[in-house]
Parts: C-alpha cells; sequence; structure tokens
C-alpha cells in the first residue's frame, strides 16, 4: 500500500515537472544554447524518473514489493553521490566559469547548476547500482 | 560470496520469482544474491534460507571456506 502511494505521488510530481516544462518552453520564444543544455538534463532526468516509475509498477502489479531493502541502500548511496557532487559543484562552477570565461554567476544559476548536477549524479549512480547488484 | 540458492530453488522447483514473493523481495535482489552480487541482510538471508528450508550456515559459502 505504501509502495502505491509513493508511485502515485512521484506520478504526480513527474507530470507537474513535465507541464512546469512546457509552460517555461511556451513561454520562452527563442531558445539558446544553454537553455537547450538545461531542458535536455531536465528531460533525461524525468525520462529515468519515469522509468522508475514504471518498474515499480511492474512490480507492484506481480504482487511484488515496489521497493526492498536493496533498492532502500541503493538510494542511500545514491543520495550520497548526489550530496558529494552537490557541494563540489556548487564550490567549483563558480570558480571555474569566473577563470574560464570571467562572467560572474548568479545565485540563482548556481543553485540551478547544483540541483541539476545532483540530480543527474543521483539518477546516474542510482541506476548503475541497480544494474550491478550493490 | 557464493551461494546454494540456485540448486535449492531447483529442488524445491521454485523459480527466482516465487521465492522473491515468499520472502518479500524483488526477483532482481534474489539473482543478485545467486550471482554473488549482493549481500543480504541477515533478516532477508534468514527468511530465504527458512523458505529454502535450510539453515543460513548451509546456504551461504563465504570467501574464507
Amino acid at each position: 500500500m505504501k509502495g502505491k502511494k509513493e508511485i502515485i505521488v512521484a506520478t504526480v510530481l513527474v507530470a507537474m515537472v513535465l507541464l512546469t516544462l512546457f509552460f517555461y518552453l511556451m513561454g520562452t520564444g527563442e531558445i539558446e544554447f544553454n537553455q537547450i543544455l538545461l531542458v535536455g538534463i531536465v528531460v533525461i532526468l524525468v525520462g529515468l524518473a519515469m522509468y522508475i516509475i514504471w518498474d515499480r509498477i511492474k512490480n507492484v502489479q506481480k504482487g511484488l514489493p515496489a521497493k526492498d531493502e536493496r533498492l532502500i541502500n541503493i538510494n542511500y548511496k545514491a543520495g550520497y553521490y548526489a550530496f558529494i557532487a552537490a557541494i563540489w559543484s556548487a564550490v567549483f562552477t563558480p570558480l571555474f566559469f569566473d577563470v574560464s570565461s570571467g562572467y560572474e554567476l548568479k545565485g540563482g544559476d548556481v543553485t540551478a547548476i547544483v540541483v541539476l548536477v545532483s540530480g543527474f549524479v543521483f539518477v546516474v549512480s542510482y541506476l548503475y547500482l541497480y544494474r550491478k547488484g550493490n | 560470496m557464493k551461494t546454494h540458492i540456485k540448486e535449492l530453488r531447483a529442488r524445491y522447483d521454485l523459480t527466482q520469482e516465487d521465492l522473491a514473493r515468499k520472502v518479500g523481495v524483488r526477483r532482481e535482489t534474489i539473482l543478485f544474491i545467486e550471482k554473488g552480487n549482493y549481500n543480504p541482510s541477515l533478516q532477508l538471508a534468514h527468511d530465504i534460507a527458512k523458505a529454502l528450508q535450510t539453515t543460513i550456515n548451509d546456504l551461504f559459502i563465504f570467501e574464507d571456506e
């Protein structure tokens, strides 16, 4: 039952992200390269989230749990890697832009990059550990 | 860590999915335990041993044995 609730909440969240992305793209007008990159990363994250939801639904339909101790451990590990990535990206992204192009990033830009990098690292490490076993 | 899960499953004519359902985990978890890619918790090891009517000692082959 708990697994089903989580699946419903995750599905609603994915739908909301897609809707937000749709309205963002509709209101942008001309899209620049860096926006394509950011939207691309968000689309990858949403796609992978949908895969995880589909995988859980498949298991629940077969009468198996949506997640078990292995997946909980994987979540913790992937969360840890994402946290480390968030810290490193928060420190080095402004430095990198400053040194490479002399461009000073705004606080909002850094926050967006940190969220995207940590989300990306979470999903990549989750899928790697999911396929590797542990 | 190697295991005898596959042999015991065959003895009792259980698929990975049947065993997973019995012990309340996903099928992939049983697969990874069988392949030695995942070390289960003591509770899960106990549940699997119980489902296969054996003991943890007989089910798992530890590296130093």
